[in-house]
């Protein structure tokens, strides 16, 4: 990974401390850990359509980058909405 | 752009843990429709030290469940207050959208636990009604830790 999406802190019993730089799915916005120079394809996998990596549970399913679906579901909530008015 | 924190300490009582999940912080859109950004989330037991097994998981949900509302708090005093709904210290949960868990850790009670997003990472709750992000914990079988909670999500709307 060039560039983490996130960073995940764990406090051990003992106090120490487990740190992992992590990704957000594109598709479905799942966290994973994951570390530096990782292939991409032990994480998950990488979409090629738009150029993000994706978690273990998207690989293989079509690709709906996450803010493309959210935009879809706020559309059909608006027209719905506007229905309700008339 | 501004920022808040919902935290379990803002209202309610906090509820005891089972092997069942429980919602320690739940984020909501209103009605009037608007999208809120989680960029951190804390979480950690506050009962007497022990050795059991825990479990957090966000996930997203689609109804508000029982709980106590609560305002999430502005981080910059000067912000005026969000219109995201937060609830805490559920009592009933929530629906939960199947297969949509996006950070599930296991651990120690005595362990804590923070996920802080790059710019970019944050976890995005969509502009539809009664949709949102929880933030549960678990202490799942066999473990028998029946004590409290606490947790916190910080977002930008």
């Amino acid at each position: 990974m060039r560039r983490a999406q996130g960073w995940l802190c764990v406090t051990n019993t003992d106090g120490s401390l487990d740190e992992a730089a992590t990704f957000t799915c594109s598709h479905c916005q799942k966290i994973v850990p994951c570390r530096a120079a990782q292939d991409p394809y032990a994480l998950g996998g990488f979409c090629r359509q738009c150029d993000r990596l994706i978690c273990s549970r998207c690989v293989g399913r079509d690709c709906v980058p996450f803010m493309k679906a959210i935009e879809a579901a706020e559309q059909a909530e608006y027209r719905r909405r506007q229905l309700e008015r008339l | 752009m501004a920022r808040y924190n919902a935290g379990t300490g803002q209202g309610g009582t906090p509820q005891a843990m089972s092997t069942a999940y429980k919602t320690l912080v739940g984020l909501t859109c209103p009605s009037t429709v608007r999208r809120a950004w989680v960029y951190d989330l804390m979480a950690g037991a506050d009962g007497t030290p022990a050795d059991n097994a825990m479990a957090f998981i966000v996930d997203r949900q689609t109804t508000v469940g029982t709980g106590t509302a609560i305002t999430p708090r502005p981080l910059d005093p000067a912000d005026g207050a969000t219109t995201i709904v937060g609830t805490v210290n559920l009592t009933a949960e929530p629906t939960v959208t199947a297969d949509t868990d996006l950070l599930e850790i296991a651990g120690n009670q005595r362990a804590s636990f923070r996920w802080v997003a790059s710019p970019g990472g944050e976890l995005v709750v969509p502009a539809t009604n009664l949709n949102g992000i929880g933030l549960r914990a678990k202490s799942p079988t066999p473990s028998s830790y029946t004590g409290t909670m606490v947790g916190s999500v910080q977002f930008w709307d």
